[in-house]
């Protein structure tokens, strides 16, 4: 494989892994905006356990265990949060968690933290492939019958049953697992880290692909992740080619515009459930439409 | 630590916080109003800073984005006209089409003979020195009030129609992010991610009571900012507009009923935030000198903690909050060292959001349904 | 006591001072069809959410089938045995028909293997097939990816009444099931309840029409401005002074209801 679209490839699966670690929590209707912390834990745990001697096998599962407590721990005040206050408070998260990393001497503070193991894509590859199956069979299951739910109408699904509580706090936990996943990995190929790469644009760019990819189905977050990861490169390769170099200067301008419109045009994402359904019954289907149900409170 | 200074940093403290102000109350109109995060606030906030930065620099492409973002609103208000307008569909169409040929016209002539360069040169010349601040004053002004305009119709206006579930209300905040990178990626195509610097205008102009040192243009840009915030809440008390936008904000389903016209009241709330974070962006060129693509991003998210701290939604908490905020900012960094100031903002923001996420003054039902 | 399968007592719910239900008690026999009936605002609706959880009660105890549930968690009533449905349309609208009843199942799944069984990488699976079968039984047809958004309000009301149904509730709390619906609508489902009903499951029925609380109910309760005025058969009701004077004048005429010619199918009703 060629080194272009070995390094293409690697990052559409670090985004594939990022966006469905922001997907399980959106698809129970909670907005995480605090990706880039539990990348940054997930990284530099997994950097600093490898660095102690233990082997990248171990320390990445050792990560998203480490990251998956944090998570449990503070999912609980911070999923009694709701809305706006739930964004506000993951992102808060993240930057405190940024804020403590850049102080820690022994992670390299701001100087940035070199990894040792090298994980190159064929660990990276089949483990997001790994990644997406999981999600998609955890959507299929009761459990992600309940986190949908939950995500259209919160105190129906209690009356029905359904512990909100706890399949709100498995979804973040699950979530920020893969997170720490993603940033492990991401140590592990590039065998430097430093917390500036995982800021708040990261952040936002992962829940626009997930948002904008859709919540519905299993297939938002991947639809959503390639498309926004492959079009943009497409895009800066073709106008380099063809010697429009503004236009590669500027994809990010048009990717901005593309999301302005569409949450006009398709606020739904790409993938919906109708569609996803539709294409599996090509026969079958019915009657089609996609309004909103007339609900009251 | 030598606490001799310690005077020296409240007072810092309390300029920073100036800076904050008018942001903070930029997010908290938008979320009282409209229960929505409005992410563009910070994009706004930069592209104010930088433009004044460009003029006060002689970079004539200013004023051709200045005449693009202008167009591209008129163009808006002349199609929604065109919509509303009692003629027949064929014509309709035709007008549209026409309206989007010279749209796209006006932008080749622009993109390709840069016409601002020359304008800036004939008005520098004309004019002299001085006028570059008053021109830097207006393009920032003018470009973000237009630009306001236009947020305001893909956040809002041209969404209402579709909401109803669960999802839709992290819509408007989802079109706020794809603003702020279109706005981003903007100034960073035009003028690159690094540092840009100018000359301060007011030299170091400070005086001294006793061991505290004031800088005059920090503090007449506190001064004017808390003035302008302040006359802003006594306006929202006062005045027709005023009570129209606390009925929209508290009961958002019958003012309508009230006589309210929600739809011609919320550009103006655009506007307005829209102005706040542009005076407050040209304040920070004209202090700090300094500014880059991602001052929204470092400086005005800031201004979140400190809305959040006040209260959601609520204006004079919006001001206490950013006041607190910028003195926590100046004090960590005196107490513990620069790198250490997000631990103590953001994690005072994660416990406010906790323990009390009406904030500091109590209660404020605003904010809670939609994102 | 075994005969009730509900029973409340002493019931009371302010909202901000404003006295909802006061002092409100009754008892459900099983295997009845008691009716719950009053003016609008009467406070029906306040009683199914105080009964599953959805506001805790002021004072008053709640006992479903020898347990008392006052304190019980909204989400582990129905573990009890008690569902409901909803005056308003509360339907997912994400989910698909049988997704929406199969949420109904969810009580009854609550062990691990259950929870993480991929549901919908099996389409022939016992939930899908035992939901898709209650659907029919209610004369509902479904096809895959049926969004539930989409379909008629009496369907709605229908599905809505099925999903609370197959939680396998001892009862079953309908509010309003056969408000919006057409002649033909209120026939089906009123054959779908006989049906319900004679299966075992005790019914509770907030309903407006009483041609339709008739045709089904067996007993019948009155609240009016939250206190309970009236309690006894449906026959009984309409000779009711307090009854007769609580609605005067409120726009659910009871004698103009009462007087109405009575449907195809009505024979079976008691
Ligand atoms: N959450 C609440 N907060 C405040 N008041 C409430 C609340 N829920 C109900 N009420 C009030 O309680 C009273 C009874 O309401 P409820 O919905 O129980 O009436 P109802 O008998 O179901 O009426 P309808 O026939 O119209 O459905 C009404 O005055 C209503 O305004
Ligand atoms: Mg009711």
């Amino acid at each position: 494989m060629s080194g272009y679209l070995e390094s293409q490839l690697i990052i559409l699966c670090l985004n594939v892994i990022y966006a469905y670690g922001i997907f399980l929590p959106a698809a129970s209707g909670q907005l995480n905006l605090g990706a880039a912390g539990f990348i940054t834990i997930g990284a530099y745990s997994s950097a600093w356990i490898n660095a102690s001697g233990a082997p990248m096998y171990i320390a990445i599962p050792a990560s998203m265990l480490f990251c998956a407590a944090i998570a449990f721990t503070i999912a609980f005040p911070i999923l009694r949060t709701r809305g706006v206050y739930m964004v506000l408070a993951t992102f808060a998260f993240a930057e405190v968690v940024a804020g403590l990393i850049i102080n820690l001497e022994f992670l390299g503070a701001a100087a940035g933290y070199p990894v040792e193991s090298h994980a190159d894509y064929l660990v990276v590859v089949p483990v997001t492939i790994l990644v997406v199956l999981l999600c998609f069979f955890l959507m299929s299951t009761r459990l992600g019958l309940a986190m949908r739910s939950i995500h259209d109408d919160e105190a129906v699904a209690t009356l029905f049953g359904v512990d909100v509580r706890l399949a709100k706090v498995a979804a973040f936990t699950l979530g920020a697992a893969l997170m720490s996943l993603g940033g492990a990995l991401y140590g592990h190929h590039y065998n430097y880290i430093e917390t500036q790469t995982f800021n708040v644009l990261l952040s936002i760019y992962i829940l626009l692909y997930v948002l904008l990819g859709g919540t519905q189905t299993a297939w938002g977050p991947l639809v959503g992740a390639a498309f926004f990861t492959v079009v943009p490169e497409a895009l800066r390769q073709i106008a380099t080619a063809s010697g429009h170099a503004w236009i590669a200067d500027s994809r990010f301008i048009f990717f901005g515009a593309i999301i302005v419109l569409m949450m006009v045009f398709r606020p739904e994402g790409l993938v919906t459930r109708t569609m996803v359904d539709r294409a599996a019954t090509p026969f079958g289907g019915g009657r089609s439409g996609a309004a909103p149900a007339a609900r009251t409170a | 630590m030598d606490l001799s200074q310690l005077p020296q940093q409240i007072v810092n403290g309390l300029m920073l916080g100036g800076v904050y102000v008018m942001v903070a109350v930029a997010f908290t109109l938008i979320i009282g109003m409209l229960n929505f995060l409005n992410f563009t606030v910070p994009a706004l906030f930069m592209l104010a800073a930088v433009l004044m930065w460009a003029i006060l620099e002689g970079h004539g492409i200013a004023l051709d984005l200045t005449a693009i973002a202008v167009l591209l609103v008129l163009a808006m208000m002349v199609a929604d006209r065109l919509q509303q307008a009692r003629l027949p569909p064929p014509v309709k169409t035709v007008g549209a089409l026409g309206l989007v040929a010279g749209a796209c016209v006006f932008l080749w002539l622009t993109l390709s003979f840069r016409p601002g360069p020359a304008v800036f040169a004939w008005l520098d010349g004309a004019v002299g020195a001085g006028g570059r601040w008053f021109l830097g004053i207006v393009v920032a002004l003018a470009t973000v009030a237009v630009l306001s305009l236009l947020i305001e119709r893909f956040t809002y206006r041209y969404m209402k129609a579709k909401y109803g579930d669960a999802t839709e209300h992290a819509l408007p905040l989802v079109s706020s992010l794809g603003f702020l990178i279109v706005i981003e990626h903007t100034v960073i195509s035009t003028w690159g991610s690094d540092a840009l610097t100018t000359e301060s205008p007011f030299g170091n102009a400070s005086f001294e009571v006793g061991p505290v040192l004031f800088s005059v243009p920090q503090l007449l840009s506190l001064i004017l900012s808390l003035a302008i915030v302040f006359g802003l809440s006594v306006m929202l008390k006062t005045t027709k507009l005023g009570r129209a936008l606390r009925s929209i904000a508290e009961r958002p389903d019958t003012a309508p009923l009230m006589g309210v016209e929600v739809g011609r009241i919320v550009p103006v709330v655009y506007v307005i935030a829209g102005l706040l974070c542009a005076t407050a962006g040209i304040l920070f060129t004209i202090n700090y000198t300094t500014v880059d693509a991602y001052i929204g991003d470092t400086v005005a998210t800031v201004a979140i903690a400190g809305m959040v701290l006040g209260g959601l939604g609520n204006v004079w908490g919006a001001i206490v909050g950013a006041m607190l905020i910028g003195m926590v900012e100046v004090m960590s960094i005196y107490m513990v060292g620069a790198t250490f100031k997000k631990i103590p903002i953001w994690g005072l923001l994660l416990l406010i959001l906790i323990v009390r996420p009406t904030g500091l003054f109590g209660h404020t039902a605003i904010g809670k349904g939609k994102f | 006591m075994a005969d009730n399968v509900l029973s409340i007592e002493g019931l009371h719910k302010s909202f901000g001072g404003l006295k909802v239900i006061d002092d409100v008690g009754f008892a459900v026999k099983r295997g009845s069809r008691t009716a719950l009936i009053g003016p609008n605002g009467a406070g029906k609706t306040t009683v199914f959410n105080l009964l599953t959880g959805v506001y805790p009660v002021d004072e008053g105890t709640m006992v479903l089938d020898g347990r008392d549930i006052t304190r019980v968690p909204a989400k582990d009533r129905v573990i009890f045995g008690m569902s409901r449905s909803f005056q308003n349309i509360r339907l997912m609208p994400h989910l698909s028909t049988v997704e929406n009843v199969m949420l109904g199942q969810h009580a009854r799944a609550r062990r691990l293997g259950d929870l993480l069984y991929p549901l919908g990488l099996m389409p022939g699976n016992r939930w899908a097939r035992a939901a898709k079968e209650a659907l029919e039984d209610a004369g509902l047809e479904t096809y895959p990816g049926q969004v539930v958004a989409n379909l008629p309000y009496g369907v709605q009301k229908r599905i809505e009444v099925v999903r609370a149904m197959i939680s396998q509730p001892k009862l079953l709390l309908l509010d309003e099931p056969a408000a919006g619906l057409n002649q033909v609508e209120a026939q089906q489902l009123l054959a779908l309840l006989e049906k319900v009903s004679a299966s075992g499951v005790t019914l509770l029925v907030v309903e407006h029409d009483m041609h339709f609380v008739h045709n089904l109910c067996d007993h019948v309760a009155v609240l009016n401005f939250g206190k309970k005025i009236f309690e006894g058969t449906p026959a009984q009701v309409n000779d009711d002074p307090l009854v007769r004077e609580a609605y005067l004048g409120s726009d659910t005429s009871m004698a103009g209801q009462q007087n109405a010619a009575p449907a195809a199918g009505a024979a079976d009703a008691p």
